[in-house]
């Protein structure tokens, strides 16, 4: 996703003006992106708005030193909207990479049970499934996969209240009180 | 994971460009100052520092950029990207196999054929984004990425119409 562009910086203007206005563009991008996330949870949408608030939060960070102590407590918000989101992409990610070895050891089995046919066109017994080599293997993927489905429903689940909750006390509203208090 | 530096001498009424500066040098230094030892397999914490340096490197260059001179803001941006990427191809890897060893002991006996073949194409990967990260440090260190660092953080102290 890429970053909306920040009108009006100037170089050789102050740091906390220049702050400011980076601050209020990426948290409008982030509020735009969390709220939309909220409505369906998908993977893509949570994606940017853990982008969204990772480059919210390193702006903060930097600003610190422009925009006070508002500007090190919305750092730290975004900080953990970034690792919890974090957590459910890496979810997302792992259960597709589960799911693609998975089949390509499905793929693997089909293959060497096949082969055990007789003469090409022959009809296959059911005894050949016995040879599959790694139907071991899919009790592991099956629990891994049950293990992370879950714990990725947790984490979406956390962070829509943590979000909700952000909103019902107008996190984005104090903070750009605090930051305009700052540098007003 | 290793903090971040203070920039020094910075004020909410310093001029951009000079905290630009400034931001640039400090997390220059702390990205190649983490080199030693990234490509240690058994030692992932090093990977790990590394690329929260080049985070924090590439922030900068994207909050600041308009205090620099535009092409080769653009081009040192993209570089410290694939520096970025390089270490990120190690990185992820790493993590995958230590939070599977962890799950595996939870899982126990029944489950553990299945998540070491997984693991087992993990180890693959690291092996294959370590190589990555040995040629994309190569990469940096025969383009200068450091040093033309260092000339793009002056460059920024210097205004517009005298570049």
């Amino acid at each position: 996703m890429k970053a909306r562009k920040v009108k009006g910086l100037d170089a050789d203007g102050a740091f906390e003006e220049n702050a400011r206005r980076i601050v209020e563009v990426r948290l409008r991008e982030l509020t735009a992106l969390a709220s939309h996330a909220l409505d369906d949870g998908a993977v893509d949408e949570l994606h940017d708005t853990r982008i969204a608030a990772k480059r919210l939060r390193y702006v903060l960070e930097l600003a610190g030193p422009g925009l006070g102590r508002p500007a090190a407590t919305g750092a730290r918000v975004a900080r953990g909207l970034q690792d919890l989101l974090g957590e459910v992409h890496d979810c997302d990610v792992l259960l597709a990479r589960i799911r693609r070895h998975a089949d390509r050891l499905r793929a693997e089995d089909a293959e060497t049970v096949r082969l055990r046919a007789t003469r090409p066109g022959a009809e296959l017994e059911a005894e050949a499934a016995q040879h599959a080599r790694n139907l071991d293997r899919h009790w592991g993927l099956e629990a891994l996969t049950a293990f992370v489905t879950a714990r990725r429903k947790i984490l979406y689940e956390r962070f829509a209240r943590e979000w909700k909750a952000l909103e019902r006390r107008d996190f984005a509203g104090d903070l750009l009180a605090g930051i305009t208090s700052c540098s007003g | 994971m290793a903090k971040a530096r203070k920039i020094p001498g910075v004020g909410p009424q310093s001029r951009f460009r000079d905290v630009a500066a400034a931001s640039v040098e400090v997390r220059a230094s702390e990205v190649f100052g983490q080199m030693d030892g990234v490509l240690d397999i058994e030692d992932i914490e090093r990977v790990h520092d590394m690329r929260v340096a080049t985070r924090r490197l590439r922030a900068v260059l994207e909050v600041f950029a308009t205090c620099f001179p535009k092409k080769d803001h653009k081009q040192l941006l993209r570089e410290v990207k694939e520096l970025a990427d390089a270490l990120g191809e190690r990185r992820d890897p790493d993590v995958a196999i230590a939070w599977l060893s962890d799950i595996a002991a939870e899982l126990g006996e029944e489950a553990r054929p299945g998540i070491e073949g997984l693991a087992d194409d993990f180890r693959e990967e690291q092996r294959d984004g370590n190589d990555l990260l040995a040629a994309g440090l190569e990469r940096a260190r025969e383009a200068r990425l450091a040093e033309r660092l260092t000339e793009l953080a002056r460059s920024a102290r210097i205004e517009v119409d005298e570049r």
